[in-house]
C-alpha cells in the first residue's frame, strides 16, 4: 500500500515537472505568422514566403533560438494559406493577431490585400512585413508616424523608383553592346491591375530617364493569348519589349513573342534565370532578366548556391520568383536581431526603432539591408542577360539603386 | 353544350374546386410559411446570434462576417432571379457601386458609414435599374451576357479612374463610427451589425415575396406575356425589382467596404459575380434561407474543410450539376422537401397506427 502511495506521489511529481517544463517552453516561444498564397492565382509568390520562413525559423531554432534579455526564444511558425482571396486573408490575419497572438506577420504578397491586413495588424501593434507594391504607395511620413496606421508595417521590396531605376539601367547596360544599334524605343507590356499600374508608372519614368522613348501597353490580367497584343506591338517597331510584372504571365507571353519575332531584344520581369534554364527557354535574340537581391540560376556564387540548395532541398517549388525567398529569409534574421537588441519581446515600438536604425548584412545579400524612414527597404538589383539560342549562358551585373527618382517620378 | 353542363347533377361542383376566398386577396396563390418554417427561421436566427458565444475564434468569426454581407447581396439576387426569374452575373458590380459610393463619399466629402449608407443603397438601386433596362428588350442568356459586360466595364472604369476611384490600388475608409458606445472595429460588434442587416434583409425579402408585389413578380416569372395581357406593367415591375435587388447589393457592398476598410476593382469583377450566381443556384433562389445557405456553402465550407481553391472549384462544378439535375430548388429547397416528405411519412405512419 505504502509502495502504491509512493508510486502515485512520484507520478504526480513527474506530471508536475512535465507541466512546469511545458509552461517554461511556452514562455520562451516566439509566435510568428505567415500569410501567403499557397494556393490560388498568386501561388508563385506565396510559396516563396512560406518556404523561406520555414527555412529561416529552422535555422534560427537550430542555432539555439533568439536571445532576448535573459531568455532564449524559439520561433513557432503559424503559416496560413490565404488562397489568393481577400476574405480568407482577413480571416487569417484576425486569427493570427487575435487568437494566436503573433508578434509579427510575414506577408501577404497578394495584390492590395496587404493594405486591408494592415488595418488589423496596426492597431494590434503586430509587425507586418509585406513586399507588395500597393503597400508602398500608402507608406508615407504620416502613415508610418508612431500614431499612424502603418507604423508597424514594413515594405520588404525596395521603393519602386529605386528598383525600376536599377533594373532599367542594368537592362540597357547589358543589351546595348549586344544590339546592332543603340536601343532608343522600348515597349512596356504590363498586366492592368493594381500592382501592374503601380510598377509600370515607375519603370516607364526610369526608362525615359535613361533616354528611351517608351510606349506602355496594358493587358487584362488573365490574358493567355497574347498574340493580338504582341502583333500590335510588333507594328510599333520597338528595340526592346519589357514584359512586366507577373512572372507566370510573362512565361506565357514570352514564347508567343519569340514565335512572331516581336523585337530584337527582351526583358522579362519576375522570371529568374533558374526558371528560364529549367524550362529550356531560348530566343534568337538577347533576353534579360532581373532579380532582387540575387538571381537563382545566375552565375555561380557559393553563398547563394548554398542557400538555394537548402531552399529547394526543403521541398520548395522551383517557381518563377524563387529569388524573392532570399529576402524573406534575411528579414527573419533582421527581425531577430532587432528583437534581441530591444531586450524584450513585448515592445514592438522598440523593435520598429531598431529596424529603422539597423544596417543588416544579410546571410546571402552582398549589400546591407536598410529601411528608410518610410519603412521601405533599399538594396541593389541583379540583372542578367542570356546569350541568344542558349538557356543557361548568363552574364549578370549588380546595379545599385539611383540616388533620386527620375524626372516626373514623384517617388514611392 | 359544354362539358361543364354535361356534369352529373349528383356531383357537387364545389368538391373539385379550391376556395381562394378563404384567404385574404393579397395572399391568394402564394403559400404561407408553415409552423415548421417559422421554427426553422427562429432556430437559424438563434444559431446565428449564438455563434460568437461558442468561441469560434477570430478566423471563423471573420469568415462569418464575409458570409453574411455576401448573403445580404444574395437576397437581392434571390428576388430578381427567384421571384422575377431574371438571372444576372453582374451582381458583384452592383455591390461595387455601393462600396465605391461609400468609399468615394468618405474620401471626397468625409462622410462616414451612417451618412453614406442610404446614398450607397440608392445609387446601387439606380445602377441596377439602369443595368436592368436591356432586360426589357432581351432575356435569358442574352441578358446574362449584358450583365457580365457591365461587370467588366465597371472594373475597367474603376481601374482607370485615377485618384477619384484610387485606380487599381483602390480606396481606404476609416472604421464605422460607434453608436451608443458600441465600437464596430471590434469583430463581434461588426458581426452583430451585419447580422442585424441580414435579419432586416430576410424580413424584407419575406414581406416582398408575400405581398401583392411579390405575386406580380411571380406572375412575370411564370408567364410574362400572360401577365402583360392581364394588365400588369411588366416593364415597370421588372425595373422595380432590379432597383430593390440593387439596394440589397448596395447594403452588402457598403458593409464589405467598411469591413475590409479597403476596396479595389478586383473585388467586383466578373469572377466574383459568377460566384454570387453560383451561390444563389447552389443555395436556392426561392426558399427563404437559400441565399444564406448558398453563401455558407461557398464562403465557409471550403475553409472549414481545408479545400484548395482548385478543388473547391471542381466541387462547385460537380455540386452545381447535381443541384440542377436533382435539386432544382437548390440545397435549401432539397432539404425543405426532404423534411416535408419525412413529416408527411411520419404523419401517415401515426395515422395508420391510430387507425389500427
Amino acid at each position: 500500500m505504502k509502495l502504491a502511495h509512493m508510486g502515485v506521489g512520484l507520478a504526480m511529481m513527474g506530471l508536475a515537472a512535465l507541466t512546469a517544463g511545458k509552461a517554461k517552453a511556452e514562455d520562451q516561444e516566439l509566435k510568428i505568422g505567415v500569410v501567403a498564397a499557397e494556393s490560388g492565382s498568386f501561388v508563385s509568390a506565396g510559396n516563396t514566403i512560406a518556404a523561406a520562413a520555414k527555412l529561416a525559423a529552422a535555422k534560427i531554432n537550430d542555432d539555439g533560438g533568439i536571445k532576448v534579455g535573459d531568455k532564449t526564444y524559439k520561433i513557432k511558425l503559424y503559416i496560413r494559406d490565404n488562397r489568393t482571396d481577400v476574405n480568407v486573408t482577413i480571416a487569417a490575419a484576425q486569427e493570427l493577431v487575435n487568437d494566436i497572438g503573433v508578434s509579427a506577420i510575414w506577408g501577404t504578397e497578394t495584390h492590395d490585400f496587404s493594405i486591408a491586413m494592415a488595418k488589423i495588424t496596426g492597431p494590434a501593434k503586430v509587425l507586418q512585413f509585406s513586399g507588395n507594391s500597393s503597400l508602398g504607395s500608402a507608406l508615407n511620413t504620416t502613415s508610418v508616424a508612431p500614431d499612424g496606421w502603418l507604423h508597424y508595417a514594413f515594405q520588404t521590396e525596395p521603393q519602386e523608383w529605386q528598383r525600376s531605376g536599377s533594373t532599367a539601367r542594368g537592362v540597357l547596360a547589358l543589351l546595348t553592346p549586344l544590339m546592332k544599334t543603340k536601343p532608343v524605343h522600348s515597349v512596356v507590356l504590363v498586366g492592368n491591375d493594381a500592382t501592374g499600374q503601380y510598377l509600370s508608372s515607375h519603370y516607364v519614368k526610369a526608362l525615359e530617364g535613361d533616354g528611351q522613348q517608351v510606349d506602355l501597353v496594358k493587358y487584362p490580367p488573365d490574358t493567355t493569348d497574347f498574340l493580338p497584343i504582341l502583333t500590335r506591338i510588333k507594328g510599333m517597331h520597338p528595340d526592346i519589349v519589357h514584359f512586366w510584372y507577373n512572372g507566370d504571365s510573362t512565361l506565357t507571353a514570352f514564347p508567343q513573342a519569340e514565335q512572331i519575332h516581336v523585337a530584337p531584344a527582351y526583358f522579362l520581369f519576375g522570371v529568374d534565370p533558374g526558371i528560364y534554364e529549367q524550362r529550356h527557354l531560348t530566343a534568337s535574340v538577347p533576353v534579360t532578366m532581373s532579380c532582387v537581391p540575387e538571381c537563382w540560376g545566375g552565375p555561380k556564387r557559393p553563398d547563394v548556391d548554398q542557400y538555394f540548395a537548402k531552399y529547394f532541398g526543403s521541398g520548395a517549388s522551383k517557381g518563377p520568383q524563387s529569388s524573392v525567398s532570399l529576402l524573406y529569409y534575411d528579414y527573419f534574421f533582421m527581425y531577430a536581431k532587432a528583437l534581441a537588441e530591444a531586450g524584450k519581446v513585448d515592445d514592438p515600438d522598440a523593435v520598429v526603432n531598431n529596424l529603422l536604425k539597423m544596417s543588416y548584412q544579410g546571410v546571402v545579400s552582398p549589400v546591407p539591408l536598410t529601411f528608410n524612414s518610410n519603412h521601405q527597404v533599399t538594396f541593389a538589383t541583379e540583372v542578367c542577360v542570356v546569350k541568344p539560342n542558349t538557356s543557361d549562358d548568363f552574364t549578370c551585373t549588380t546595379e545599385q539603386p539611383p540616388a533620386a527618382p527620375p524626372a516626373g517620378d514623384p517617388g514611392g | 353544350m359544354t362539358n361543364h353542363n354535361m356534369q352529373s347533377p349528383t356531383q357537387p361542383v364545389t368538391a373539385r374546386v379550391s376556395l381562394p376566398e378563404a384567404k385574404p386577396r393579397y395572399m391568394r396563390g402564394i403559400k404561407e410559411p408553415t409552423r415548421e418554417e417559422w421554427c426553422l427561421g427562429i432556430l437559424i436566427l438563434a444559431g446565428l446570434i449564438a455563434f460568437p458565444f461558442f468561441d469560434p475564434g477570430y478566423r471563423f468569426l471573420s469568415l462569418a462576417v464575409s458570409t453574411i454581407f455576401t448573403a445580404i447581396a444574395l437576397y437581392g439576387l434571390s428576388l430578381q432571379f427567384g421571384q422575377a426569374g431574371i438571372m444576372s452575373v453582374g451582381h458583384a458590380g452592383i455591390m461595387g457601386v455601393g462600396g465605391y459610393t461609400a468609399a468615394i463619399l468618405a474620401n471626397q466629402l468625409g462622410l462616414g458609414f451612417w451618412e453614406s449608407l442610404p446614398l450607397a443603397m440608392l445609387l446601387s438601386a439606380l445602377a441596377a435599374a439602369v443595368v436592368g433596362l436591356p432586360s426589357l428588350r432581351v432575356g435569358g442568356q442574352h441578358y446574362i451576357i449584358i450583365t457580365f459586360c457591365f461587370c467588366a466595364l465597371l472594373v475597367i472604369a474603376l481601374t482607370n479612374g485615377g485618384t477619384f476611384t484610387g485606380a487599381a490600388t483602390g480606396l481606404d475608409v476609416g472604421p464605422i463610427p460607434g453608436v451608443f458606445g458600441i465600437r464596430f472595429a471590434k469583430l463581434d460588434n461588426m458581426y452583430f451589425l451585419c447580422l442585424a442587416a441580414l435579419t432586416i434583409s430576410i424580413a424584407v425579402t419575406f414581406a416582398i415575396v408575400h405581398s401583392p408585389y411579390g405575386r406580380t413578380l411571380w406572375s412575370i416569372r411564370e408567364n410574362e406575356p400572360l401577365a402583360r395581357a392581364v394588365g400588369i406593367n411588366t416593364n415597370l415591375h421588372k425595373i422595380g425589382v432590379f432597383a430593390i435587388s440593387g439596394a440589397f447589393a448596395g447594403l452588402g457592398g457598403i458593409l464589405q467596404t467598411y469591413y475590409l476598410r479597403h476596396i479595389s476593382p478586383e473585388l467586383y469583377g466578373a469572377f466574383p459575380s459568377l460566384y454570387l450566381a453560383l451561390m444563389i443556384m447552389l443555395g436556392g433562389a426561392r426558399p427563404l434561407y437559400g441565399p444564406l445557405i448558398g453563401s455558407i456553402i461557398v464562403n465557409f465550407l471550403p475553409e472549414l474543410g481545408g479545400l484548395d481553391p482548385i478543388d473547391s472549384r471542381i466541387a462547385y462544378g460537380v455540386g452545381l450539376l447535381l443541384v440542377i439535375l436533382l435539386l432544382p430548388g437548390g440545397v435549401s429547397g432539397g432539404l425543405l422537401s426532404l423534411y416535408r416528405r419525412g413529416t408527411k411519412t411520419r404523419h401517415r405512419l401515426e395515422k395508420g397506427r391510430g387507425l389500427s
